[in-house]
């Protein structure tokens, strides 16, 4: 079944394979192009560096206008990440335009990580750790990147 | 001489005057029509905002149908889209 939704994602992956942004990679489900699975390297000279991050992209048939649901799959300690893994980044929700596609959404949430927003807090504890104590917040985040080389 | 032609086939082409290749929203060609349609041309135009940016008109409708009335912004740049007509 080919659909708007589907066309533009068959798209946005051809993109993806064609054009690879630096330390993100995704691809749809065998099943089902509407879910993918997603892979965020963190960045160089960041506490993240090194983590390999998995991550779910959910589209409806509403895509491109109206942004996924997207999600941690890898546990994640940061200023804007839920403790279920929901992100909290303005172009996923009011700020969305139909111009994104999966490379924006990768390279955005990539970028989210050393560049978190300490003003709208989805963990209090990762926020105050952040602004206060660098080094706990550090340790905190170099643990969860240890943990993203297990339960593969 | 004299010349009788006895038949004759016209042939033309057209093309969208536009700064982009792709639609920014379902990044099809320009040259191509939006998903939704199966011909491109009368049938599938292209609009362009005040703001000069432009899509297929199928795409733009579909998104500012899909926002509230006073968040009709261009996918682009943000600024609130007006059709322009000239």
């Amino acid at each position: 079944m080919s659909t708007p939704a589907r066309r533009r994602l068959m798209r946005d992956f051809k993109k993806l394979q064609e054009d690879p942004p630096a330390g993100v990679s995704g691809a749809p489900t065998e099943d089902n192009i509407l879910i993918w699975n997603a892979v965020i390297f963190g960045p160089h000279d960041t506490p993240f560096e090194d983590g390999t991050f998995k991550l779910t992209i959910r589209f409806t048939e509403d895509y491109p206008n109206k942004p996924p649901a997207v999600r941690f799959v890898s546990k994640m300690f940061h200023p804007n990440v839920y403790a279920d893994g929901g992100i909290c980044l303005d172009i996923l929700q009011n700020r969305w335009s139909p111009t994104y596609d999966v490379s924006a959404i990768l390279t955005s949430i990539q970028s989210l990580l050393d560049e978190p927003n300490p003003n709208s807090p989805a963990n209090s504890l990762a926020a105050q750790l952040y602004q206060q104590n660098k080094r706990e917040y550090e340790k905190k985040v170099s643990a969860i990147v240890e943990e993203s080389w297990m339960n593969e | 001489m004299k010349v009788t032609i006895q038949k004759w086939i016209g042939v033309a082409s057209w093309k969208w005057q536009v700064n982009d290749d792709n639609c920014g929203i379902c990044r099809m060609p320009f040259d191509s029509c939006c998903p939704e349609c199966k011909l491109p041309g009368d049938d599938c135009t292209i609009v362009w905002g005040e703001c000069s940016h432009c899509f297929h008109v199928h795409c733009i409708l579909k998104w500012l149908q899909s926002q509230n009335y006073q968040d009709q912004t261009c996918p682009m740049c943000r600024q609130s889209w007006k059709f322009k007509t000239h």
